[in-house]
């Protein structure tokens, strides 16, 4: 199939698919983001560079991928054995190869917000990482909102046989901005290769969120993702998917903060399909004010391997709500699933123990919801680690 | 011998009911007290109302510390003053490692995380959370190195030695001799249900507390006397 062909496939499957809600989450009216005034917003395409560090995002990196609104885009790379590209220069350029990932694990037909992508979406990412090459500088992106609007970045990270990289992404938003973000991810873990991927969102009271996220990780390989929303949203939504080969693992943390009335409903699911597999899904709710904060975790065991979900929510208002929706599906008889949930305050136990030890109560309950926020994860790298580390102190901040 | 603490009368209800009744304990310089009782007595309640645990209510009574009526004074403040207390069960903390709890213990009070840690041999636990999956000495382990991270003037140790085993009793131990110099006053007091730690430290004291009342003190001896007849035959 050619190019042409190719993409009136996809745009016929999501021209039907425009009126298709998600599954989950409250629905929106995309209808204004169809217009053809959206589609070329009238930004100026200016990076707030304090808005870009405030996730987290080092603009000097070695390999970089920068994207402002629908309309200003800049990437580079100068580490040796990673390309990036924007999305439609990698298609123009290589259109064989650009289909054999493009819109391959994800369907512009999945939901309204996939075809609205697929349909109205500019820029994104195509990241690869050759074979067999380590990469110990993170691979940094920014997406930043300055105007509003739509903005539909497709991202794609290819990760080739035996090499590592870890991506970090830091998505935000100019203030009282009104806009929707739909960012479509595909990324291709292959064999013995590890993908850590960091995503850090900081939106604002008026923004609605919608990404969409599939992972195929080949034979051995290893996805590690660390997702946090550290401010104020609308409404956001979204549910990751990781399909799992043979003795490969996957490993998902988030954090979600609620503030204010935002609206929340995050997963992420595993598919066991190979022999040996494993998946942990981990995820911490801090619901304060009106905060909604729904939690999914989903893992599906086709094949012997194992899987855990782990799921916790901390109230910290008497408005808010968190609930969790924990899912264990066996469909061989020598997968092992579990899960743990649970929901509450602060245990008054805790607090008097660190009382107990000498801390005032406003530092033991400090210390108590960092921890809660702090998730451990292993193999990043030291300069991703010390950025989650102030991000964790941030989200504790946030959260008293 | 001039006293350190001193317990006069002390009733105190938690949850609803009334534990320790009339409980008298003074504590002197250098003195080692081993607090021994059945399940039940009321020692672990009477811990916790010397520090001023919340849901410890002293409804008559009185607690003197250096001289000064704390009866009245919250947990913080007693803490501060130097007294402190070593949990029997200490609880799990969700993302706190035992490395960042001595670590905003030493900033505290001046001290270093790492000879703790050698001390009470838990060097391999300090990038771990906080009791999540700890054994029952590596838990009892942990908790000692707390209270040393705190230097208290003195420290109340809620059976230091239950469901520990040999090898670790002798670390604890450790542990509680290095609290007993480094306290002003030489003194502490000790909780124990099986007296298994009396093979490494000699008290200076033994009181015996039955249905929420210390009803004897003695020396040593008192001790074997327990091992012998029970605290049923004692009574």
């Amino acid at each position: 199939m050619g190019l042409k062909d190719w993409h009136s496939e996809l745009r016929e499957k999501a021209v039907k698919a425009l009126d298709k809600p998600s599954p989950y989450g409250l629905d929106i009216d995309i209808s204004q983001y169809l217009e053809a005034e959206e589609v070329g917003n009238r930004s100026k395409g200016l990076l707030d560079v304090s808005k870009a560090e405030e996730v987290g995002v080092n603009l000097n990196a070695n390999a970089l991928y920068i994207q402002v609104d629908q309309s200003y885009f800049k990437y580079l790379s100068r580490i040796p054995g990673v390309e990036v590209y924007r999305i439609e220069d990698f298609i123009e350029q290589k259109p064989d190869e650009a289909m054999e990932f493009a819109w391959r694990l994800i369907d512009p037909s999945t939901d309204k917000f996939t075809a609205l992508a697929y349909l109205r979406g500019r820029g994104g990412y195509f990241i690869r990482v050759k074979k067999g090459s380590k990469v110990d500088e993170p691979i940094m992106a920014c997406l930043y909102m300055s105007y509003k609007g739509l903005q539909a970045p497709h991202n794609i990270v290819v990760v080739e046989d035996g090499a590592e990289a870890t991506v970090y992404t830091g998505c935000t938003i100019a203030p009282e901005v009104l806009g929707l973000h739909v960012g479509i991810s595909e990324f291709f873990v292959g064999r013995k290769a590890k993908l850590r991927f960091v995503m850090v969102h900081s939106w604002n009271k008026v923004a609605h969120v919608r990404p969409r996220t599939v992972v195929s990780v080949d034979e051995e390989g290893e996805y590690v993702s660390y997702y946090v929303n550290i401010s104020k949203v609308k409404t956001l939504q979204t549910y990751p998917k990781v399909y799992l080969s043979s003795n490969s693992r996957a490993f998902l943390a988030s954090i979600i903060l609620g503030l204010e009335d935002s609206d929340i409903d995050v997963g992420s699911a595993a598919y066991i399909e190979g022999d040996g597999a494993s998946a942990e899904l981990v995820s911490r709710a801090i619901a304060r004010d009106e905060s909604k904060i729904v939690m999914r975790a989903q893992i599906t065991g086709g094949r012997m391997g194992k899987g855990h979900i782990d799921c916790r929510g901390l109230m910290m208002s008497n408005n808010s709500l968190i609930q969790t929706v924990p899912e264990l599906i066996a469909k061989h008889p020598d997968v092992i699933l579990t899960h743990e949930a649970s929901i509450g305050r602060l245990a008054e136990d805790e607090i008097n123990y660190l009382i107990s030890k000498g801390f005032s109560r406003d530092e033991a309950i400090s210390a108590l919801v960092r921890g809660f926020a702090t998730i451990d994860i292993s193999g990043l790298p030291e300069k991703v680690r010390n950025y989650i580390e102030t991000i964790e102190k941030i989200v504790s901040e946030k959260a008293l | 011998m001039s006293i350190v603490l001193s317990v006069k009368d002390l009733d105190v209800v938690s949850g609803g009911r009334l534990v320790v009744r009339g409980a008298n304990l003074d504590v002197y310089e250098n003195d080692i007290v081993f607090l021994l009782g059945p399940n039940g007595a009321g020692k672990t309640t009477f811990l916790r109302a010397v520090v001023g645990y919340p849901g410890y209510n002293i409804s008559s009574g009185k607690i003197i510390f250096e001289s000064e009526d704390l009866t009245d004074k919250p947990i913080e403040y007693r803490v501060a003053k130097g007294i402190a207390i070593g949990h029997q069960i200490p609880p799990k903390l969700l993302g706190i490692k035992v490395f960042d709890m001595l670590s905003m213990l030493c900033k505290k009070n001046k001290c270093d995380v790492y000879e703790i840690a050698r001390e009470m041999s838990i060097e391999h636990l300090l990038h771990r959370e906080f009791g999540k999956g700890f054994s029952g000495g590596e838990l009892k382990r942990v908790e000692i190195a707390t209270l040393l991270a705190q230097k208290p003037k003195i420290a109340l140790v809620d059976e230091p030695d239950t469901g520990v085993d040999v090898d670790s009793i002798e670390i604890i131990a450790k542990g509680l001799k290095k609290l007993v110099e480094e306290s002003p006053f030489r003194s502490i007091i000790i909780v124990t249900h099986s007296a298994f730690i009396t093979r490494f430290i000699e008290p200076s004291r033994v009181c015996i507390m039955i249905n929420g009342t210390i009803s004897t003190c003695g020396d040593e001896n008192l001790l074997y006397k327990v091992m012998k007849y029970g605290f049923k035959g004692l009574a």
